[in-house]
């Protein structure tokens, strides 16, 4: 009875509620379309055009030359592998993380869950700035190897490792949220059901609890991905200057080379390979949001 | 003090009639429950007469005032919601206090309204509370002191006991039947359970599929129940399917003489009118549970063509499974195509 | 059955929880413990365990510097802008989204995850193209404009979720005592959605205020807001100890929300605003 109730809320006038519900919405939505929709078409225009005597022509001509780049493959090698083996670092960190937070009630895992969410109030300056006071030369790190009487280590600052360090620490809270989240939805019930069964603890984990958040889990990857992949600031101050990843590629050639044609085509390009990762987030939201 | 008067009151949501063409009326100062499974329509109803769903078809009118079109803030009535929808960034007193602000009374006449209701609902003093330190129990009497206060024609509780346990919904609906004689308010009461319908009503109207199966007084819905339907939803109702044939039952443990046409019907008795005792010789039907309820033994007994009924049994005799007995109903009805035969039928031996 | 899998708590001692709490401690907690010591540190010289001299010398150097006060009052000028800008465009629509019924009312609620689908740099990139023609490159609007493409989502979506989570109920019992459609809104929805909508407007607030890379992008060099201007600090290798004093100063706001939105980030309608 209450099912039949709920759906329909007091209309005085459905047409009338109608049009201005639009008119509500139709600022926001019109931003949407004027920043993210018409940029992303003008983008594929510009870059698939070119304006000659005859007016504008199809031409590949700008993505003929990314590719035709060793030092724009470089870079995008680079961005690959950073994003690959951060996804993996994610996975390996926070999936125990967010087992231990689901299933433990004691004191700690208060602590643990602060700690992890913690990151995500720390602005990427200030982390950036943190991580070379720690790693970088003659940081913290170095400072105890030399009072312990170790040799020094290689540093990951300026290397292809720092901003793998920095994006992992970035991103560990949305990721542990989402696989919290995820997590969840696997019911006491069903796990003291498969352990009265006799499932082992890896049993369970494969069998039991990692089929019923497989979706949770890939739609954090999915968002971390999209996330590293055109990450800035952390590799444009902690990362190398050559190869660099796409992010600080893109704004050096946008900025200090002003070839806004040229920087446009790399970002139409993350946008391609990205799009993978992108249409399975949207996908997973919009089921996730029919089931309720 | 008002009446209400429903009249082919009609709603549909999405091509499904949940309502249909319901005609109603309640008069001053009656208590009429709406009764009947979830999904009948009981809710819809309730939300048409407060005006958060507006009908498909037909009209609502309060002493004859057509108020269907009116919105819910301009019309007489008061609901109590199963939720209780307190308002939780509230004290006990502003929750009260919300409607006599908007009618623009003074403080001291809203003050002594709210003490003078908080009092009646036998909350004095809890002005103060926040809606969350309250009991379930006190959390509904805050939300009928807050229709109350607005002295509305017509209050209208839909399940407001729902989610309170046994003991407290026996007592909170004794104390809303107390309020309401008190005042004398025209009150509409929608509840899926009979306990409460029969303990609270001077009418009951039974939904069934958005319609209205039967309205009658609570103890003439029980003896005499109009349809098959209304007959097991309000008590328990032994159905034991037969035939007639020259106006005699074609089931020998029950030969029933009855003036009607010939053609299937069934028997039916309550399981307190049905008498059971230790059968002498091979007895018609067997004992297949036996329940102590304190209060009365209740016995499941298998007829002899696997038709189960239910009687009390004597707690003098101790009954046992695989017991043969003996069954004569009494106040026996009958029913063919779900609604109740007029006639009244004899037992054989008494037509003899 | 003995339920003793490792990762039940025992009655005795959390193992997993310890591990998990010292290991996070460090790889968390010691970076910002470093900056938080340079920052009161006038003398630290490799390869002294601690430093030589603590003070607040540098505080009283990084303060009397114009370009911070410039900075300062640029990031939360251009703040305050966008909050307010897209509360007054999406706390509306969220409403409307939440509450009423329109054609295409779904689908255009789904539109706003297209600014979670992309990759956010690769969007910027994108947009200062568009602004490049427009002549918006290196202006506060042009940066404002570039900070709503960030809020949009979380200014629709978190308050939608506020709004729907508000009981009918509550609002027909306000209309049943008298209240118009108004009325309701002001007296019963807004007050309980309250605390997600503060939160809400609060992330909005700070997210702008460190948002780093739209800011560099559009802005940078001529518009200097408080992190471009630490990314300089860093990129010129100046005085270690301006970055330490910056990061501090800046980590005070970002507190205040750790302690105001704790609820709305502990809840799990934050998650499912990200699609689990």
């Amino acid at each position: 009875m209450t099912d039949a109730v709920t759906t329909a809320p007091v209309r005085m006038s459905i047409q009338r509620r109608g049009l201005t519900g639009l008119l509500l919405v139709l600022f926001p939505v019109g931003l949407l379309g004027w920043l993210i929709l018409y940029p992303i078409l003008n983008a594929l225009v510009t870059t698939l055009t070119l304006r000659t005597d005859q007016g504008l022509v199809l031409s590949l001509d700008s993505y003929a030359s990314f590719f035709s780049d060793p030092y724009s493959l470089n870079n995008l090698a680079l961005t690959f592998w950073t994003t690959a083996v951060c996804a993996v670092l994610l996975l390996v960190i926070c999936l125990p993380i967010a087992l231990y937070l689901r299933f433990s009630r004691g004191p700690l895992s208060a602590y643990v869950q602060a700690l992890a969410i913690f990151p995500l109030f720390v602005p990427s300056v200030i982390l950036a700035y943190a991580l070379i006071r720690t790693l970088g030369p003659n940081g913290l790190v170095d400072i105890l190897l030399n009072a312990a009487g170790l040799p020094k280590l290689p540093s990951p600052y300026l290397t292809p490792w720092g901003p793998v360090i920095g994006l992992v620490w970035d991103n560990i809270p949305l990721t542990v949220l989402m696989l919290t989240a995820g997590l969840g939805q696997v019911s006491d019930n069903a796990v003291e059901a498969a352990r009265d069964a006799g499932a082992r603890p890896r049993h369970l984990l494969l069998h039991i609890i990692l089929p019923q958040i497989i979706n949770a889990l890939l739609v954090a990857l999915a968002f971390a991905v999209l996330g590293i992949f055109s990450s800035f600031t952390l590799p444009y101050v902690l990362g190398p200057a050559s190869p660099e990843m796409m992010g600080p590629y893109m704004q050096r050639t946008f900025a200090d080379l002003m070839q806004p044609r040229m920087a446009i085509t790399q970002a139409v390009i993350t946008f391609a390979i990205c799009a993978v990762f992108g249409a399975f987030y949207v996908r997973s939201v919009i089921r996730s949001r029919e089931v309720r | 003090m008002a009446r209400l008067t429903l009249s082919g009151l009609t709603k549909s949501f999405g091509g499904l009639d949940v309502v249909k063409a319901v005609d109603l009326e309640v008069t001053d100062g009656e208590l009429v429950c709406l009764l009947g499974p979830s999904g009948s329509g009981k809710s819809t109803i309730l939300r048409m007469i407060g005006g958060f769903e507006v009908p498909s078809g037909g009209a609502i009118r309060i002493d004859g005032e057509d108020v269907t079109a009116v919105p819910p803030e301009r019309r007489p009535t008061g609901m109590v919601f199963q939720s209780h929808a307190l308002w939780s960034h509230m004290d006990v007193f502003a929750n009260i206090a919300f409607g006599l602000k908007l009618r623009h009374l003074s403080r001291a006449e809203i003050r002594s309204k709210v003490e003078a209701v908080l009092e009646l609902v036998g909350l004095a003093g809890y002005g103060s509370r926040r809606v969350w330190q309250l009991s379930g129990g006190q959390q509904q009497r805050v939300a009928i002191a807050r229709s109350l206060v607005l002295e509305p024609k017509i209050l209208l509780l839909d399940e407001p006991f729902a989610s309170l346990d046994q003991h407290l919904r026996e007592r909170l609906r004794e104390e809303v039947r107390d309020i309401q004689q008190r005042l004398g308010i025209t009150t509409l009461f929608v509840t899926h359970g009979q306990d409460e319908a029969l303990a609270l009503a001077d009418r009951i109207v039974v939904l069934k599929d958005g319609a209205i199966e039967q309205t009658d007084r609570p103890s003439a819905l029980y003896r005499r129940p109009a349809t098959r339907f209304v007959a097991g939803f309000i008590g328990h109702m032994n159905l034991v399917p037969t035939a007639f044939q020259a106006g005699r039952s074609t089931r020998p443990e029950f030969a029933l003489a009855v003036e009607v046409s010939d053609g299937p019907a069934e028997i039916a008795f309550r399981p307190e009118a049905t008498g059971v005792r230790p059968a002498q010789g091979a007895g018609h039907a067997l004992v297949y549970r036996v329940t102590d309820f304190g209060t009365h033994l209740t016995l499941d007994l298998d007829l002899e063509d696997g038709t189960r009924i239910k009687a009390h049994g004597a707690g003098s005799i101790a009954w046992a499974p695989g017991q043969r007995v003996e069954v004569t109903p009494a106040e026996v009805l009958l029913y063919r195509d779900g609604v109740l035969l007029s006639t009244e039928p004899r037992t054989a031996a008494a037509a003899a | 059955m003995q339920p003793q899998p490792a990762s039940r708590p025992r009655p005795h001692t959390d193992w997993t929880g310890i591990g998990f709490a010292v290991l996070l401690s460090i790889v968390i907690l010691v970076p910002l413990i470093v900056v938080a010591i340079w920052a009161f540190t006038e003398v630290w010289r490799y390869p002294a365990l601690l430093p030589q001299s603590f003070g607040l010398r540098y505080w009283q150097a990084t303060l009397s510097r114009q370009d911070v006060w410039n900075a300062l009052f640029l990031s939360l000028r251009l703040s305050a802008t966008v909050t307010f800008l897209s509360a007054l465009i999406c706390l509306p629509a969220a409403y409307a989204f939440a509450r009423m019924d329109f054609p295409g009312r779904q689908t255009l609620l789904l539109s706003f995850l297209a600014t979670q689908a992309f990759p956010k740099f690769g969007l910027l990139i994108a947009v200062a193209g568009i602004f490049l023609s427009l002549g918006l490159i290196a202006t506060f609007w042009g940066v404002v404009l570039i900070q709503l493409v960030n809020t949009l989502m979380l200014m629709i979506w978190v308050p939608v979720a506020a709004f729907q989570a508000v009981d009918r109920r509550m609002e027909e019992a306000a209309r049943d005592a008298g209240a118009g459609p108004l009325r309701v809104f002001w007296s019963i929805t807004l007050p309980q959605a309250g605390s997600t909508l503060f939160a809400a407007v609060l992330l909005t607030f700070i997210n702008t205020f460190y948002e780093t890379e739209g800011a560099w992008l559009i802005g940078a060099p001529m518009l200097q807001t408080m992190p471009v201007l630490m990314i300089i600090f860093i990129n010129n290798q100046m005085v270690i100890q301006y970055g330490a004093v910056l990061s501090v100063l800046l980590w005070v706001p970002s507190f205040l929300v750790l302690l105001f939105s704790r609820r709305l980030i502990g809840s799990q309608s934050f998650a499912k605003g990200f699609g689990v």
